[in-house]
């Protein structure tokens, strides 16, 4: 079975197999990307359950009791709790689509083969947005309808639409927290960093239960949070301020101040995701 | 040259990976990267693609930088220690890994050339180690590279799937594709490469053809069953290594076996079972390494 004849040296062309095909543009290997990341994704039932069931299954739990506890300037209770729970899922995508699906898929390899390959680095990271982003927006979608039908959250057709836009676009902001774990974290120990930090931060933002109702230390800790800010955004979306403060047992701290804490986490987290996908690189080039 | 490798030194701390290597292959060439654990063969080839920057020297992909993405374009790779999605379906992961490259060949193709169209929607979970290797050939193939690099291909492969691996590498040679691989089945090199380069230490050292670098050695093996200390053998200049087999044979691997026999005879020595065998690449192959004062 031994192969041709070594022959003559010559030219270094392409030599194409006549049934070769080009493969088609950047955007078309980006979608490709995406779709196989949303593919393998759903046959793993735990992480559809995960992200969508659990935070859409907690708020099921706590709201429908509190749907007639009514804050002064007129907001339910219950529709305060439904972007708390919404953020919780939405962190969880950042930590894990993100972060832990990273970390393991450097474990195992797979990485290394892409950067074997002539694809760019963007087209693994824009996969992964793409599917994060589609999986916040069916969370959210489930979670919206769980909340008008279970726990009478009422809002106009525009409130609903600023809500899911600014829970997503905060989420992108902080997508590179996730992006910094994934590179940086061992890959074993991965998953146990994403628990130390996921419940945590949820718990001192606010997510789940009012912060005033929170021991203090958390209170004092919260503004120095992005997760705290980008809850601080979301109510303030739909919510007068009147009713963050009573809800929350917190001072505002202006639309601005939250703004430029999630584009400083952004930027930071950015460059330190960078930084770490280099090191990273480096390790494997040896 | 497909690949140019000049004087390419790979330090990684103390240790010097790769201590001065140069090469040159031409396009279409098969060529077998051997030596023992260590010797610097993945390294040569991570150099080689551009992968793993060298300390010193030069390594050159199609006349060019190894990083260029025009140059990545060109080759599909096997390495050690890679992974691919386990919750996707086998052609599912070839269409995914067909878009990273400029061109590629139809799915169908490539799966029939890996030999994988009857498991083409099974999870990659479900592979076999067999399948798995076949699945990562498929995704080397995919983008019709012209430079397949196979980095220990057959590892954990039993005979039969290792001999219907190569028939497909050599398959694709016949394409006229240039391809290099390591491996430390020396009698898959023997069989499937034109062109040997023999590594140890992170130096080239041998090269050529199969045939070329057993007659380098030349030497072959006598095996025979006496009274003869090993000791007494061992200390011949002709004698590169005397081993004693399981089964107590005595293995004398040397350059002049009709003197060592004429001699043994003269002595009045009772040899029993007497062979004599011609050099195969395992040793060849330990006696290069040896030779430069190293145990392989």
């Amino acid at each position: 079975m031994r192969g041709p004849a070594n022959p003559e040296p010559r030219g270094v062309g392409r030599r194409l197999s006549a049934s070769a095909r080009p493969s088609g543009g950047a955007w078309g290997l980006w979608l490709a990307q995406a779709r196989a990341e949303f593919v393998a994704s759903l046959r793993a039932p735990d992480f559809v359950i995960g992200v969508v069931g659990i935070p859409v299954l907690l708020y099921l739990m706590f709201a429908p009791p509190n749907a007639r506890a009514i804050l002064p300037a007129g907001t339910r209770v219950s529709t305060m709790m439904m972007p708390g729970f919404g953020a919780f899922g939405i962190l969880s995508l950042v930590l894990f689509a993100f972060g832990v699906e990273i970390a393991q898929e450097r474990g195992k390899g797979w990485l290394r083969l892409m950067r074997a390959t002539p694809a760019p680095a963007w087209v693994y990271l824009g996969g992964k947005l793409a599917m994060s982003v589609l999986y916040a927006a069916v969370t959210l979608a489930v979670l919206f309808v769980v909340a008008a039908a279970f726990a009478q959250v009422r809002l106009e057709p525009r409130q609903w639409l600023q809500v899911a836009g600014v829970m997503i676009a905060g989420g992108v902001a902080l997508a590179p927290i996730g992006l910094a774990l994934g590179f940086l974290a061992r890959p074993r120990a991965a998953s146990t960093i994403g628990n130390l930090v996921f419940l945590p931060l949820s718990f001192a933002s606010g997510f789940f239960l009012p912060l005033n109702s929170l021991p203090e230390f958390l209170r004092d800790l919260a503004p120095y949070l992005p997760t705290y800010h980008y809850g601080r955004l979301i109510w303030s979306s739909f919510a007068p301020a009147a009713d963050i403060t009573a809800y929350t047992g917190m001072e505002p701290a202006g639309t601005l101040t939250s703004v430029a804490w999630l584009l400083g986490t952004f930027a930071a987290f950015s460059l330190l995701a960078v930084w770490a996908y280099r090191r990273d690189r480096r390790r494997d080039e040896g | 040259m497909v690949v140019e490798m000049r004087g390419v030194e790979k330090r990684y701390g103390d240790v010097r990976a790769l201590a001065g290597v140069d090469l040159a292959v031409a396009p279409g060439e098969v060529v077998g990267f051997l030596g023992p654990n260590g010797a610097g063969k993945t390294t040569s080839i991570r150099v080689m693609l551009g992968l793993t920057r060298p300390t010193a020297g030069e390594a050159r992909l199609f006349g060019g930088s190894p990083d260029r993405l025009e140059a990545r374009g060109r080759v599909g790779v096997m390495l050690q220690e890679s992974g691919v999605p386990s919750s996707l379906r086998v052609r599912e992961v070839v269409e995914l890994f067909a878009r990273y490259y400029p061109y590629a060949l139809p799915t169908d193709e490539v799966l029939a050339r890996a030999g994988l169209e009857p498991r083409a929607r099974a999870l990659v979970s479900t592979l076999s180690g067999g399948e798995r290797q076949r699945l990562y050939f498929a995704l080397a193939v995919v983008g019709d590279p012209d430079l397949l690099f196979l980095d220990e291909p057959t590892v954990a492969l039993d005979v039969e799937a290792r001999r219907a691996f190569w028939q497909q590498v050599v398959g694709f040679a016949e394409l006229g594709k240039t391809v290099l691989f390591t491996t430390h089945h020396l009698s898959e090199a023997d069989a499937v490469a034109r062109r040997l380069v023999v590594i140890d230490k992170g130096r080239i050292i041998a090269e050529g053809t199969p045939s070329e670098v057993k007659r380098r050695v030349a030497h072959r093996t006598v095996r025979f069953r006496a009274d003869v200390p090993a000791s007494d053998l061992e200390g011949r200049p002709d004698v590169q290594r005397v081993e004693i087999e399981p089964g107590g044979l005595t293995a004398v691997y040397t350059s002049e076996p009709e003197r060592l026999l004429r001699e043994l005879f003269a002595q009045g020595a009772d040899l029993r079972d007497l062979t004599v065998t011609d050099a195969d690449l395992e040793a060849a192959f330990v006696a290069l390494t040896r030779r430069d004062g190293v145990a392989a």
